[in-house]
């Protein structure tokens, strides 16, 4: 039972505590964006560099969601119906990126991939270096994000009856028959809030992007490597318009993320 | 029932949602009849400061000069940050083809790295150097600190905001700017004059940026009483009456000089004449004027009455003056300031 009554009191602090750390400093992002009057935040949203930025990071982000529903989905399967020697080291170095600080990602990143790195030596004969381009920010935006697909897939597969599995396997269903039509359908859920995880944290990663894009504009500046720039170019207008409307789709996302488990819930 | 209706439409919401981002974010790629076709680029890297008067100003000058010699269209990838983090960026690989550096040192260190030939900048006319600008010092306005040169940088109470000579061109000019302007005011014992100098300025130091740019947005912020600084970097807005403090010229100060360096093994074959033009192009009249408008002193000295806002410095000096970057980094930045000042302040 949930108490009611001199709940004020203790909600009220606990207002007070997060109105500077929280509340207040996403509602300045807002403020500044529209201090100028939605004419001059529109302007400054629509720059050539503003608006690559934007559909930049919303792509990579579309592409993340995409690579790694499939590929968090395909290790969650794996870790959770195969037992086999070296399975916890697995998983955990699985779950590593969660762990690693992001430029530490990004550094080890160009490490490998960067022209005095292992693969990087290789691919440079070819006339291939994946780092400062499209395919870098992809690489690091893949890493980060890994284990969020994976967390929200694995505890569903772990839940799931192996007697639904195993009833398709007696009616005659194949492997993937089994997994397209039983498994599949079981892991909604999961899909959906771990897709928008993703997306959501590839839309707004900034600190192994930093270390690998390049920070071209017009080519790999991401939109907040863009806001970043701008500001430390002292453009706080241009920088504030991009930053509202990243806030914004997240909310957007989040939205959506709660409506569902909340919705999963009742 | 109601609730799985509104569920159902708020997942075709979401769906929809979804499907406008992504028709947002391909749109530019979306193969669209009528469309221009797809122009030629041209990578540009560049330190801190240069980023207005390139994107806005010199660049398209090109694009459209080019545009009237040949019918093709040029278009800029372009990034601009601290000198050295560009000369990082660059050794491990960015595509830049050309790249205008703070200092000499910087190509330097490109050559070392096996980017560019050894002096191959100098090849280039005025040695590589495309403009200038003087070290000078912003204080708040009115002056309430009273500071009027380099020495009173030192004065106790005073908060210097500096560039971070690690990643910043600007801060190596403005540590040979510091020792300079002492040791040419003592010119028997130019090294022990030198020291102090920036053993002063030093022990103030409140705030470093990783570039001049990112320095000066830490003053406009509100951090510390003077900034160290490129004229070019302040003029502007000085003129403009925007900027929150006031230029000072000291009595002497370094103008620095700025590199350009070709990085050849960027450039295909068909893009030669391109970046040929272009590089020719940046020591064009047209070119130097647009930068003496923008606050940069052209090496033209003709050109730079262009700018009547253009400050007087009693006694400029360059690089050359103490025997050039190499010597300066090795006797001056490494052998007095690191190894000497930044320990005094440590303790």
């Amino acid at each position: 039972m949930r108490q009611r009554t001199g709940a004020s009191i203790p909600v009220g602090i606990l207002v007070l505590v997060l109105l500077p750390l929280i509340l207040m400093p996403i509602a300045a992002v807002f403020v500044f964006a529209f201090r100028g009057g939605p004419a001059a935040f529109l302007k400054s949203l629509g720059s050539e560099d503003a608006q690559f930025a934007l559909r930049f990071s919303l792509l990579i982000a579309f592409f993340t969601a995409a690579i790694n529903a499939v590929l968090g989905t395909w290790a969650a399967y794996v870790l959770a119906k195969h037992r086999f020697p070296g399975e916890r080291p697995l998983a955990i170095a699985i779950n590593l990126p969660v762990a690693i600080p992001t430029v530490v990602v990004g550094t080890s990143l160009l490490l490998l991939w960067g022209p005095i790195g292992l693969f990087g030596k290789a691919l440079a004969p070819l006339g291939l270096q994946p780092m400062f381009t499209p395919v870098g920010v992809l690489l690091a935006h893949l890493f980060v994000t890994f284990p969020y697909m994976l967390g929200a897939v694995k505890p569903l597969l772990d839940e799931l009856e192996v007697t639904y599995e195993e009833a398709a396997y007696t009616l005659g269903a194949g492997k993937w028959q089994t997994f397209r039509w039983v498994i599949l359908p079981a892991l909604r859920g999961g899909l959906f809030s771990g897709t928008l995880l993703t997306f959501a944290h590839s839309l707004g990663e900034f600190g192994a992007t930093v270390m690998v894009s390049g920070n071209l504009r017009l080519r790999t500046q991401t939109a907040p490597l863009y806001i970043f720039a701008q500001f430390e170019a002292g453009n706080v207008a241009q920088a504030n318009a991009v930053a509202a409307v990243l806030a914004a789709l997240s909310f957007a996302i989040f939205f959506f993320l709660l409506r569902y488990s909340g919705r999963k819930r009742a | 029932m109601a609730s799985d209706r509104s569920s159902r439409l708020q997942g075709r919401l979401a769906l929809l949602g979804g499907g406008a981002l992504l028709l947002y974010a391909l749109w530019p790629w979306l193969p669209v009849p009528g469309r221009a076709e797809q122009p030629r680029t041209v990578v540009f890297y560049g330190f801190s400061i240069l980023g207005e008067a390139m994107n806005d100003d010199v660049l398209p000058a090109f694009a459209r000069s080019w545009r009237r010699a040949t019918g093709e269209r040029v278009e800029f990838a372009t990034a601009f940050a601290g000198s050295g983090t560009v000369t990082n960026q660059l050794i491990l690989g960015v595509p830049a083809q050309c790249a205008l550096l703070s200092l000499e040192l910087d190509a330097q260190r490109l050559a070392d790295a096996g980017v560019v030939p050894a002096g191959s900048w100098r090849r280039l006319p005025h040695g590589g150097v495309v403009n200038r600008t003087p070290f000078v010092l912003v204080v708040r306005p009115g002056n309430p600190k009273g500071i009027h040169d380099f020495p009173d940088l030192a004065r106790p109470g005073v908060r210097v905001v500096h560039p971070d000579p690690l990643t910043s061109g600007g801060a190596n000019w403005a540590i040979l700017a510091e020792y300079g302007a002492a040791a040419r005011r003592l010119p028997d014992q130019p090294r022990q004059a030198g020291f102090q100098a920036l053993l002063g300025v030093w022990r103030n130091v409140t705030a470093q940026a990783a570039s001049a740019r990112a320095a000066r947005t830490q003053f406009e912020n509100g951090f510390g009483d003077v900034l160290v600084t490129y004229e070019q970097d302040v003029l502007e807005d000085a003129q403009a009456g925007t900027l929150p403090g006031e230029i000072v010229y000291p009595a002497s100060t370094v103008l620095s000089e700025h590199t350009l360096v070709v990085l050849d093994k960027n450039i295909a074959p068909s893009e030669r004449p391109l970046i040929d033009a272009l590089v020719r192009f940046l020591w064009s009249e047209e070119a130097q004027r647009l930068f003496v408008r923008r606050g940069f002193r052209s090496v033209d000295e003709r050109l730079n009455a262009g700018n009547p806002a253009f400050g007087t410095i009693r006694d400029p000096f360059l690089v050359a003056d103490f025997g050039g970057w190499k010597r300066v980094k090795r006797e001056i930045v490494d052998g007095i300031w690191k190894e000497r000042v930044m320990r005094e302040v440590g303790k």
